[in-house]
């Protein structure tokens, strides 16, 4: 039984609008649009706080790939490629903003900035709500880019390859990213796990 | 799928076909994981906490509501679609020289016309319409006091609202037919694809293949509209860039109205905006197929009925409304009763946005 179907299909319907838009198709190039917007406003939004800035951002984005489809591999993966240019973009947009209030402006001010967040009313049991509030801190507590690779990977379904290109570092440099946050989830899950315990006993 | 067997709750949570299954559920996937749990009923519990530990946790993100978005995407749409605009901004790091130069002519060309625009009338009337016209023209003036109908050569059929002309040649030329409008007119054209019908009213171009519609081009009033009863229309300002292409073309470009949308063109800024006529008519041929009345009947279906009986897009998450059932009778009721009605029962509400309509809600499943 082979349960995991439905990524490849959702894949394979954006490739699907991707090669239509290609093709100067411009029902399929909004169609894709419509599915991917949410996904890059959510990403645009971890480098600036200014939703505007950031809705321009993805305007720009999605023109240039329109200008630029005649130029453009149709072997692509169109998400990954999307966020990538939104990626570049912010990181220019905001190193120019910061350029005009600062003296000086460092590489290392731009940064993925996601708060991870509980919601504790879908959570029945006590422990598993302890629990939640454990990771969800663990999570915050990660280094930026380790943060991103996980952002990426676990909460948009991103592959190795994907993240190397939406990052622009080297595939292996995502296995380390990943490697390392789990190191970090992995070891702190038992020490949870345990303290999560105790607590339920001592209550 | 086996290896699942023996997950503990963290290999459970931080599995990515398991997660994506919890975050972006798809019916063959569910499908599947619930085969699955059938066949190993011990693990349920288990799954059930990971399933609510990978769905609780998540990253802060702004939410962006659906009518928002819509604008956004709109926008980057028609964008694409007027190119003429001035170039917004000149990227570095793909324009050459000669980019650059071609915009600076380009820009320098948009100006050109908005200078030209501005410093002559932009706003014409029907005495300039019609003396540019040519000489062979007729003109019907309805000055009684009620609606005034005129056969056209080709069988149209154009009614005059009292107080409103029209002029027309003898003789339509070949391969287009044209009128020229003061006031406002109810037309019903006869289909002729290699001949398109374009109503020439203030500075509204309207551009028809064989629909019925009407337009309202007072001279001394503020707005012209054009609202649509059958098929297609497609509108465009005379001041277009690309208006000549547009009239040129076989197919209908500009913007599109279809049944029971309209468009307002405001003369004084130029702007058009679609949107739904005051009260829209039911346009399928067979009216009497719909009877409106639902059985506990999911509310996406009385919406998609809708859609279909009154030709507006409707749009609403099909996953949410899904699950609302509604008994409801909505026959002999105007469409924003009957849209009232159904939001209510089921605490949704809904927008006119450019011609369509938006529903928002939450839907009716409880935690």
């Amino acid at each position: 039984m082979k349960p995991f179907i439905s990524n490849h299909s959702q894949q394979e319907e954006e490739i699907v609008l991707w090669r239509a838009m290609l093709g100067g198709d411009m029902q399929g190039y909004e169609a894709l649009i419509n599915r991917t917007y949410d996904l890059l406003f959510h990403y645009g939004g971890k480098f600036s706080r200014d939703r505007e800035l950031v809705k321009d951002c993805i305007q720009d984005v999605y023109l240039e790939v329109w200008e630029k489809r005649n130029a453009l591999s149709s072997d692509i993966p169109p998400k990954a490629y999307l966020l990538a240019s939104l990626r570049r973009r912010m990181h220019r947009v905001s190193a120019r903003h910061r350029m005009d209030c600062m003296d000086y402006y460092n590489e290392a001010d731009i940064v993925f900035e996601a708060e991870f967040d509980a919601e504790y009313r879908l959570i029945q049991l006590e422990e598993d709500r302890l629990l939640a509030s454990r990771m969800t801190r663990m999570l915050n507590d990660l280094p930026k880019r380790q943060k991103e690779a996980v952002f990426l990977k676990f909460y948009n379904n991103m592959e190795r390859d994907e993240i190397a290109l939406i990052m622009d570092i080297h595939p292996q440099s995502v296995s380390n990213l990943l490697q390392e946050a789990f190191k970090c989830i992995k070891s702190q899950w038992k020490a949870i796990i345990t303290a999560v315990m105790l607590l339920c006993f001592s209550a | 799928m086996d290896r699942y067997r023996n997950f503990s709750l963290d290999e459970w949570v931080w599995d990515a076909a398991f997660r994506n299954w919890v975050l972006n559920p798809t019916r063959e996937d569910d499908e599947a994981w619930q085969n699955w749990l059938a066949a190993n009923p011990d693990k349920i519990n288990l799954v059930e906490r990971a399933r609510q530990l990978v769905s609780a946790i998540r990253p802060e993100n702004a939410p962006i509501q659906s009518q928002e978005k819509r604008i956004a995407i709109d926008d980057i749409v028609s964008r694409l679609e007027n190119r003429t605009l001035p170039e917004r901004e000149i990227r570095p790091w793909f324009a050459g020289p000669w980019t650059r130069v071609a915009a600076m002519l380009l820009l320098m060309l948009g100006l050109g016309w908005g200078f030209l625009l501005r410093s002559g009338n932009h706003q014409v009337n029907y005495e300039q319409l019609v003396a540019a016209a040519g000489d062979d023209m007729l003109e019907k003036a309805n000055n009684t006091s009620r609606p005034l109908t005129i056969s056209l050569e080709d069988g149209s059929q154009v009614t005059l609202d009292p107080g409103s002309k029209m002029g027309y040649p003898a003789h339509f030329k070949k391969g287009k037919r044209e009128v020229f409008l003061s006031g406002k007119a109810f037309f019903d054209i006869t289909k002729d694809p290699s001949r398109p019908f374009f109503v020439y009213a203030n500075e509204l171009v309207t551009k028809v293949l064989g629909t019925s519609f009407t337009v309202r081009s007072f001279t001394n009033e503020k707005e012209v509209s054009v609202a649509v009863k059958t098929g297609k229309v497609a509108v465009f300002s005379r001041e277009d860039p690309s208006a000549r292409q547009k009239q040129g073309s076989r197919e209908l470009t500009g913007v599109v109205i279809e049944p029971n949308q309209q468009i307002v063109f405001v003369r004084e800024t130029v702007k058009i905006t679609k949107s739904i006529v005051p009260q829209p008519e039911i346009v399928e041929q067979n009216a009497l197929a719909y009877h409106f009345e639902f059985d506990e009947a999911p509310v996406s279906t009385v919406f998609s009925t809708l859609q279909r009986a009154y030709g507006i897009d409707i749009i609403y998450d099909k996953n949410i409304m899904d699950d609302c059932p509604i008994t409801a009778r909505l026959t002999d009721m105007s469409l924003y009763e009957q849209l009232d009605l159904v939001c209510k029962a089921v605490g949704a509400s809904y927008e006119l946005i450019d011609g369509r309509i938006l529903i928002e809600g939450k839907g009716c499943k409880s935690n």
